[in-house]
């Protein structure tokens, strides 16, 4: 059997699955490998300037054929700029975070650019979906960075109810029976973080592969409630410090001041427990580096095991 | 002040607030304690109350309760 949704038709890909487009983290190494590999390779933009993201766009252009997405992040204050270089380059895909991309929606879809805003409730579905964006990706609070107040398992069968286009799961996700579990729950494929984190493409350092690979089930944590903005992180020096302060009522803007640079120096630099590991509830269940390639294999390898048995009625 | 009223009952159903704290000048983020999530249910709301259509651009200009009821007033 294969797996093939709509989702697969809509984007030109052979299988349902995204990878985030994570700040420091997905270049364009990264996107490009899970391109090639079938899935969505989404370069993440964050907070990086315009320059940069038109280096990254070349790059993943000369190392895949295939189509491939960027993520940006619209609290940028690059945000515009990036989205004008995506419709210069006309990337195929872009998908959007933090806020709600409708006014750069229109220019977009005239250049053929599939837009996916990635959303926290059923309120913000429909609202993008009546703004006319191709789909959308449900992300439960389980995921690692910035996250919303739903998880997964209660977002994503509400999204699915109240909206009319493809809904694609993210949160949580890591091999084939969460794939299954996420098209019973009516969506048309998942998007991963956290797994594609530990690929051999994946240029972040190896501090931080290693950090995920001895990961446990309760190693992450959210910090940032208090501020209106949690963050799902791996518990470290920098996670405690930043507890005992939430815990004591400092002020919001000491706690944000806090993060400033963190996730640079932890993907970049290497630098595990003063930096903001962020990753998502899953990381334990990382037990290696492997290219994304055999991620994608494994992850469609067991979906459709997992499928067979189900229709066997073996449960 | 029909409009206002009707305002009113939408934000205290959607906010969870007091309708004492409903007043013309009150900010939805800084009084009503309203989020960006909870703003685009307020608008979705608004919009079905009063059958009309109220773009990203011009939702991101409301900010107090009475900018919300000017917008309405305006369009009716």
């Amino acid at each position: 059997m294969k797996l093939k949704t709509n989702l697969c038709n809509l984007l030109g890909i052979e299988y349902p699955i995204l990878q985030g487009g994570m700040a420091w983290v997905s270049t364009a190494e990264l996107a490009a490998a899970v391109s090639e590999a079938g899935g969505l390779g989404v370069i993440g933009a964050g907070h990086a300037p315009t320059e940069w993201l038109e280096e990254q766009i070349k790059k993943a252009k000369s190392i895949t054929k295939k189509p491939f997405g960027v993520n940006v992040m619209l609290m940028s204050p690059f945000a515009e700029q990036n989205m004008e270089l995506i419709i210069r380059e006309r990337v195929p895909v872009v998908t959007t975070g933090a806020g709600n991309p409708g006014k750069f929606i229109p220019r977009l879809k005239e250049v053929g650019t599939r837009v996916i805003p990635v959303i926290p409730s059923v309120a913000l579905a429909q609202r993008m979906a009546k703004a006319g964006v191709d789909a959308v990706i449900a992300e439960g609070g389980e995921s690692g960075g910035h996250i919303g107040e739903l998880s997964t398992m209660p977002l994503v069968p509400q999204v699915v109810d109240a909206v009319e286009i493809p809904v694609i799961a993210a949160g949580g996700f890591f091999d084939g029976r969460g794939l299954i579990a996420a098209l019973a729950l009516g969506a048309q494929g998942i998007q991963m973080g956290t797994r594609f984190m530990s690929a051999t493409e994946c240029t972040i350092h190896d501090n931080v592969k290693e950090l995920l690979i001895k990961a446990k089930d309760r190693d992450t944590i959210v910090t940032g409630r208090t501020t209106g903005h949690p963050v799902r992180i791996i518990r470290n020096k920098l996670a405690k410090q930043f507890e005992e302060r939430e815990r004591q009522g400092a002020p919001v803007e000491e706690l944000e001041q806090m993060g400033v640079g963190r996730l640079r120096m932890a993907m970049v630099e290497g630098e595990i427990q003063e930096g903001s590991v962020m990753a998502g509830q899953i990381c334990s269940m990382i037990k290696r580096v492997e290219p994304a390639n055999d991620i994608i294999k494994d992850i469609m390898t067991g979906a459709e095991l997992v499928l067979n048995r189900l229709g066997r009625g073996e449960f | 002040m029909a409009t206002f009223d009707k305002v009113k009952a939408i934000i205290v159903d959607q906010l969870g607030v007091e309708e004492s704290e409903v007043a013309m000048e009150a900010s939805f983020v800084d009084d009503l304690g309203a989020d960006s999530l909870d703003i685009v249910e307020l608008v979705m709301a608004l919009e079905e109350e009063f059958g009309l259509e109220i773009p990203d651009e011009e939702a991101e200009k409301i900010r107090t309760v009475g900018d919300a009821v000017k917008f309405i007033q305006d369009r009716q």
